[in-house]
C-alpha cells in the first residue's frame, strides 16, 4: 500500500514537474482555422519546439526536439535552417497573406554559424541529409544552383552580433519537387506524438494532398529565451498550411468541419505538449457572413494588432473534456454573400513575354494599394538556361508613365551549368501604383542529355521573392519576430510588420534537338568535314598531270595494272629518277610515245585522220 | 585616264554603299537581321556587347557571366563607343565596313602589281598560245574594283554591318592585314593580325602566309652575294624541297615576323590582363571559342554536332574538330600555295570562316569579297553554278526552316542543321574549285591550252 502511494506520488512528481523543468525544452501545438475573402478556408498547423540546451554540445540528449534534425544541424554547424515543401500556389490577391509563406516546389535556405569553413561543402551534406530526412529530392541541390543573396533572407534568429556575414547564407529552390504523402510521413515522424495524439492526427495524407494549396515547412532558429534576451533557445516551428476550395470538396454549402476538412475527429491533445489550441478567425462573422461555431469555443479573443481589429474563437484542447471524438463545424445562415476582393497591401504576379523560343522576357509585376510609398526587395533567381540580359532590366510604373531607378541593384552573372543568374533590386514603390520588372532573357539550347526525359514539358524557374516592411496588418497574419507561437501575435502591434511574398513560378519550353538523331548527326557533320579533307589532301599531296583518258576509260583494274607495270619496268631501267619527276616529264613531251596501247593509239590516229580531212576538205 | 576613271567608279560605289546602309539601318529590317543567328553570334553580337559594357560600367566583372565574349581591348573599345558616340554607332559602323571596303581595294591594286610582276618574269616559261590568258592592264585595273563591289554590295556583309556585329572590326582588321601583307609592311601586319588574333582567335593562322609574303618583299635583289656570306648555314637544316639560295633570309624573315607578332600578341594580353584585372577573360574569350560550350545555333558545323554528341566522346570530337578548323589544312597548303601567300591566307581565311565554332555570315562574306582577287581563274571554275545556286537556296531556306522550327514549331532542328550542312557543303566546292581551278590556270600557262597527250585526248586529274 506505502510502495503504491510512493509511486502514485513520483509519477504525479514527475508529470508535475512538468517535462520543460527536467529538459529545457516545451511542447506547443496549434492550428489556425479562416475563412479567406474568397469562400476558401485556411488551416494552418503549427508545432512549436522550444529546446533551452538545443545548440550547445554534439550528442545532446533530446527529450521532445527530435534527435535526427538535431544531429544534422550540429553536424554540419547550421545556425539557421528553413525548409518549405510546397504543393500549389498561394494566391496573394485573393487570399491575403499566409502566415509562413512558400513557393511552389521544394525551398531551402540556411545561415550557417559563424566562423565555418567551406560553407560550400556543409550546404551539400546539409541538403543531403534533409534529402534523406524529409524523401525529397533535395540532393539535387548543390552548390551550382545554390545562391547567396545580399539583401533578401535576413536572419531571423536572436544572435549576438548585429550584422552577419552574408557569405555564411546559402538559398536554393526546386520548383519542380512534388510534394506528397512520402514527406508527410517522415514530417509526422519529427513530432514528439507523432500522428498518434493531438493536432498532428488530424494530418491525414489522403485529405491534406486534396487540398489547393498545401506546405509542409521546417524551420530552425534560435530564439530569445526571454524578453530580456540574454539566454537563447533553439526553436524548431513545423507548420502544414493547407487551403481548401470547399465547393471542390463537394457540398455546396459554405460550411465546414474537421471531418469534412481532416477527414476525422480530434481525439485529445498531445500528452507532452505544453499547450494545445485551435484558433477560429471569425472576425467576419456578423458583417459578411453569420455563421454558428459548434462546439462554443472555451474563450473568444479580441486581437488589436496594427490598428485592425481581429476576433479569434480559442478551444484549449488541454482544457476541454474530451468524451468521443472532438470536431469543430460552422453552420452558415442567411443568403451567400460575394465579397468584393479587397486585396492586400503589397502583391505580385510574374509571366513570361514574347513569342517563339529565341527571345522573351520575365516580368514581374508588383502591386502597391498602399497610399505612402512602400520600400521592396526584389530577388530574381533565374537558371543558367535561360540567360538574362542585365542592360534591359527595366522598372517601369503604371504602364511605363515613370521609370524607377533602384536603391541599390546587387547582380551575379550566371555560368552555363554552373551558376545561376542572380538580380536583386532595392526599389522604392510609389503609393498605389503597379511596378513592372521587366528583363530580357535568350532561350538556351542544351545538350541532348541534358534535357529531362520528357523534354517538352518544359523547365521550371525557381519563384521571385520579394521582401517588405508592411505599415499596418491588413491581410496580415504572420508571427512576430520575437515570438515563437501564434498566441504572441494576438494584440502584437509593431512598427512594421515583415512580409515576405513568392511569386508564380514560371514554365519555359526550351527548343529540343531531335534525340533520335545522334549518331545520324557524328555521321553527317563528319561527312562533310571529309569533303573538305578529301580535296584539300588530294591537291596538297598531288599534282595536276595530263592523263591519257583512254587510259582513264579502262577501268580500274587495268589501270592499276598498267601502272604497276610502267612502275616496275621504270624502276629496273631508271632506278636514279623518282616517278612524278619522270611524269613531269613525260607530260611535257610533246611528241608521241612509243608505248602505250595500240588500240588506243589507232582509234586517235583515225580520229586525227578524219578531222585532217576534214579540214582539207 | 585609269587613275581618275578609277577613282570616280569607286566614289559611286561608296556613296551607293553608304545610302543602301542607311536605308537599311532604318528600315524595319534592322530589328530582323540583328536577331537572325546566322549574323549576331554569342561571340559578335552587338547585344552581348552593349550587356558587358553595361557591367563593365556598373562596377560587374563581364567575364565572371557566361554572356560577354569580347575581349577586354574590344571592351573599352566598344565602352567609349557606347559612351560617346552612342546616337551615331549605325555611321561608326558603316564607315568602318567603307574603309575595310577601301582596304581591300588597296590590296587588290597592290596584289594585281605583284601578279603582273611575276607575269613579266615567268613569261619565258609560259607556252606560246596563251597570250590571251594572261593577265592584261584591263584586268589590272577591273578587278580591284570588283574586289569592292563584292565586299560592298555583298548581302552577307550588308547584313553583318546592319546588326552591328564585332566582325565589322574584326573584317576590318584582317583586311588591314591583308593590305599589310600586300604591301609587305611587317609591323602593321603583325599588329593587325594580332589584334584580328585578339579578338577572334582563328586568324592566328594568317601568320603563315604573313610571314612567307613578308619574306618575298623582303628578298633582296642581289640573292647571290647574301648567300655567299652564309655558305650552307641553313641549307643542312631544311628539306631539300625549301632550298634555295636565300635560306638564310628565309629562315631570319620568317623567325623576325614570327617573333614580332608574337611579341605584339602577347603585350596585347597583357594589357588585357591589366584593363579587366585579371586573366578570367582567357577562359571567357578563348575558353568559349574552343570549348563551344553554348549550343546556340548557327552557320557552323560545331553546334548540332556537339549537341548530339555523346559525352564521353566530345572532347576527342572538339580536339578534331578544332584541329580540323586550326592547324590540319596550315602545314600541306602553306607547302603548297607557298608562291602565291595572298591566295594562301584567302583560303585559310575561308577554312577557318567554314570550320571555326561560331561561325557568322560576316566571315563568309569577307573571304567571298576576296574571291574577285581571283576572278582570272573564274572561267576554270566546274562547280560555279551548283555552288551559286546552293549559295541562294540556302540563304533563303535558312531563315524559312528557323521559322518552322523556333516559331511555328512545326518543323525541328534536323531540318535547320540540313540548311547549315548544304551551306557548309557549297563553300567547301567553292573553295576546293577555287584552289583546282588556280592550279589547272598555272598549268594551261605552262602547257598551253591543249588537251592533247601525245597526240591523244589527255585529261587534266590530279594524280
Amino acid at each position: 500500500m506505502i510502495v503504491w502511494a510512493l509511486f502514485t506520488l513520483f509519477v504525479a512528481h514527475v508529470s508535475g514537474l512538468g517535462q520543460s523543468e527536467l529538459y529545457g525544452d516545451e511542447f506547443h501545438e496549434e492550428l489556425l482555422l479562416k475563412q479567406l475573402p474568397s469562400g476558401h478556408v485556411y488551416a494552418h498547423f503549427q508545432f512549436t519546439t522550444l529546446w533551452e540546451n538545443g545548440g550547445d554540445q554534439p550528442n545532446h540528449h533530446c527529450h521532445l526536439f527530435p534527435q535526427s534534425l538535431s544531429e544534422v544541424l550540429h553536424l554540419y554547424n547550421v545556425d539557421e535552417m528553413h525548409l518549405s515543401l510546397t504543393g500549389g500556389l498561394w494566391r496573394h490577391e485573393n487570399w491575403g497573406y499566409p502566415i509562413v509563406s512558400a513557393p511552389p516546389g521544394a525551398e531551402l535556405w540556411a545561415w550557417f554559424k559563424e566562423g565555418t569553413e567551406d560553407v560550400d561543402k556543409k550546404w551539400t551534406l546539409l541538403s543531403n541529409a534533409l534529402s534523406g530526412l524529409f524523401c525529397a529530392s533535395l540532393n539535387f541541390i548543390n552548390p551550382q544552383q545554390s545562391l547567396n543573396p545580399k539583401y533578401s533572407f535576413a536572419p531571423l534568429g536572436a544572435y549576438d552580433t548585429p550584422s552577419r556575414n552574408r557569405s555564411l547564407l546559402r538559398y536554393s529552390t526546386l520548383p519542380r519537387e512534388i510534394v506528397c504523402t512520402e514527406n508527410l510521413t517522415p514530417f509526422k515522424k519529427l513530432l514528439p506524438c507523432d500522428s498518434k495524439k493531438g493536432l498532428s492526427s488530424l494530418l491525414s495524407a489522403g485529405y491534406i494532398h486534396n487540398a489547393n494549396y498545401h506546405s509542409l515547412g521546417i524551420h530552425v532558429r534560435p530564439q530569445c529565451k526571454d524578453v530580456n534576451c540574454h539566454e537563447t533557445v533553439l526553436e524548431l516551428r513545423q507548420t502544414v498550411s493547407l487551403v481548401y476550395d470547399l465547393i471542390i470538396l463537394g457540398q455546396e454549402s459554405r460550411d465546414w468541419s474537421f471531418r469534412k476538412l481532416f477527414g476525422v475527429g480530434l481525439a485529445g491533445s498531445c500528452p507532452l505538449a505544453s499547450t494545445s489550441k485551435i484558433y477560429v478567425d471569425c472576425s467576419t462573422n456578423g458583417t459578411s457572413s453569420v455563421y454558428t461555431l459548434t462546439p462554443d469555443p472555451t474563450e473568444t479573443i479580441n486581437s488589436n494588432r496594427g490598428g485592425y481589429n481581429t476576433v479569434f474563437a480559442v478551444y484549449d484542447i488541454k482544457k476541454t473534456n474530451i468524451i468521443n471524438m472532438f470536431s469543430i463545424s460552422s453552420t452558415h445562415k442567411g443568403p451567400r454573400v460575394y465579397l468584393l476582393n479587397s486585396p492586400p497591401v503589397l502583391h505580385a504576379t510574374r509571366y513570361i513575354v514574347g513569342y517563339g523560343q529565341e527571345h522573351g522576357g520575365i516580368v514581374t509585376k508588383i502591386h502597391n494599394n498602399h497610399w505612402k510609398d512602400l520600400d521592396i526587395s526584389l530577388f530574381e533567381n533565374i537558371p543558367w538556361f535561360l540567360p538574362i540580359y542585365y542592360h534591359t532590366l527595366k522598372i517601369s510604373v503604371n504602364a511605363g508613365k515613370q521609370i524607377l531607378k533602384p536603391y541599390a541593384k546587387h547582380y551575379i552573372p550566371g555560368r552555363d551549368r554552373n551558376r545561376p543568374y542572380a538580380l536583386e533590386l532595392l526599389v522604392t514603390l510609389p503609393p498605389r501604383s503597379i511596378t513592372e520588372v521587366y528583363i530580357e532573357f535568350d532561350y538556351s539550347f542544351l545538350k541532348w542529355q541534358e534535357y529531362p526525359p520528357d523534354a517538352n514539358h518544359g523547365f521550371y524557374v525557381g519563384a521571385a521573392v520579394i521582401t517588405s516592411l508592411l505599415p499596418h496588418t491588413k491581410n496580415y497574419t504572420g508571427i512576430p519576430i520575437d515570438g515563437s507561437t501564434f498566441s504572441s501575435s494576438i494584440n502584437a502591434s509593431r512598427d512594421t510588420y515583415p512580409v515576405t511574398l513568392h511569386t508564380e513560378i514560371l514554365l519555359v519550353t526550351l527548343p529540343t534537338p531531335d534525340f533520335s538523331m545522334p549518331y545520324n548527326v557524328i555521321c553527317l557533320a563528319c561527312t562533310v568535314v571529309a569533303l573538305a579533307f578529301g580535296p584539300l589532301h588530294n591537291h596538297t599531296t598531288k599534282r595536276l598531270q595530263m592523263l591519257d583518258s583512254c587510259e582513264e576509260s579502262k577501268g580500274l583494274l587495268a589501270s592499276l595494272k598498267l601502272r604497276l607495270k610502267s612502275l616496275l619496268s621504270k624502276s629496273s631501267s631508271e632506278p636514279e629518277k623518282s616517278a612524278p619527276e619522270q611524269k613531269r616529264e613525260e607530260s611535257k613531251s610533246k611528241e608521241p610515245s612509243q608505248e602505250g596501247d595500240p588500240s588506243c593509239e589507232q582509234k586517235i590516229m583515225k580520229r586525227k585522220k578524219t578531222k585532217g580531212t576534214a579540214a582539207a576538205k | 585616264m585609269g587613275v581618275p576613271e578609277a577613282f570616280r567608279s569607286l566614289l559611286i560605289q561608296y556613296g551607293f554603299a553608304f545610302i543602301l546602309r542607311i536605308w537599311l539601318y532604318s528600315s524595319e529590317f534592322k530589328a530582323t537581321i540583328t536577331e537572325r543567328v546566322e549574323v549576331s553570334t554569342p561571340i559578335n553580337s552587338w547585344k552581348r556587347v552593349t550587356e558587358g559594357v553595361t557591367l563593365y560600367n556598373d562596377g560587374i566583372n563581364p567575364y565572371s557571366g557566361d554572356v560577354f565574349h569580347v575581349s577586354p581591348v574590344g571592351l573599352i573599345l566598344y565602352s567609349k563607343l557606347i559612351e560617346h558616340v552612342a546616337a551615331y554607332l549605325p555611321v561608326v559602323f558603316i564607315i568602318m565596313d567603307l574603309f575595310t571596303g577601301h582596304l581591300l581595294y588597296l590590296t587588290a591594286v597592290e596584289y594585281m602589281k605583284h601578279l603582273m610582276c611575276r607575269q613579266e618574269e615567268e613569261k619565258k616559261e609560259y607556252s606560246e598560245e596563251v597570250k590571251e590568258l594572261m593577265l592584261n592592264e584591263k584586268d589590272v585595273r577591273k578587278q580591284p574594283l570588283y574586289v569592292v563591289a563584292a565586299y560592298l554590295f555583298n548581302p552577307y556583309i550588308l547584313f553583318n554591318t546592319v546588326a552591328q556585329t564585332t566582325t565589322v572590326f574584326s573584317n576590318f582588321c584582317l583586311a588591314s592585314a591583308f593590305f599589310c601583307m600586300a604591301k609587305g609592311n611587317r609591323s602593321g601586319l603583325c599588329l593587325f593580325l594580332s589584334l584580328a588574333t585578339l579578338q577572334s582567335l582563328y586568324p592566328i593562322v594568317l601568320i603563315v602566309p604573313g610571314a612567307i609574303c613578308i619574306g618575298y618583299h623582303t628578298l633582296p635583289t642581289n640573292a647571290k652575294s647574301e648567300s655567299a656570306d652564309h655558305p650552307d648555314l641553313f641549307q643542312k637544316i631544311l628539306p631539300r624541297a625549301l632550298r634555295s639560295p636565300n635560306s638564310a633570309h628565309w629562315v631570319k624573315s620568317i623567325f623576325a615576323t614570327f617573333g614580332v607578332f608574337f611579341t605584339m600578341l602577347i603585350s596585347l594580353l597583357f594589357l588585357s590582363c591589366h584593363l579587366s584585372g585579371g586573366w578570367e577573360f582567357l577562359h571567357s574569350v578563348y575558353g568559349f571559342m574552343l570549348l563551344v560550350p553554348d549550343l546556340r545555333p548557327n552557320i557552323g558545323l560545331f553546334w548540332y554536332f556537339f549537341t548530339e554528341m555523346f559525352e564521353h566522346f566530345r572532347l576527342l570530337y572538339l580536339w578534331a574538330f578544332q584541329m580540323n578548323a586550326l592547324v590540319l589544312y596550315l602545314l600541306p597548303l602553306a607547302l603548297r600555295t607557298r608562291k602565291d601567300p595572298v591566295l594562301l591566307a584567302a583560303t585559310l581565311t575561308g577554312i577557318t570562316a567554314m570550320f571555326k565554332s561560331y561561325p557568322s555570315l560576316g566571315d563568309v562574306g569577307f573571304y567571298l569579297s576576296l574571291l574577285p582577287l581571283w576572278s582570272h581563274i573564274f572561267p576554270y571554275l566546274q562547280q560555279g553554278f551548283v555552288v551559286l545556286a546552293a549559295f541562294i537556296i540556302t540563304s533563303v531556306l535558312g531563315p524559312t526552316v528557323w521559322h518552322l522550327w523556333i516559331y511555328a514549331r512545326s518543323a525541328n532542328a534536323n531540318f535547320y542543321f540540313g540548311v547549315s550542312l548544304a551551306f557548309a557543303i557549297a563553300q567547301i566546292f567553292l573553295l576546293t574549285d577555287v584552289l583546282l581551278s588556280y592550279t589547272k590556270r598555272e598549268f594551261i600557262l605552262r602547257h598551253g591550252t591543249s588537251n592533247l597527250l601525245n597526240g591523244k585526248h589527255g585529261k587534266l586529274v590530279l594524280a
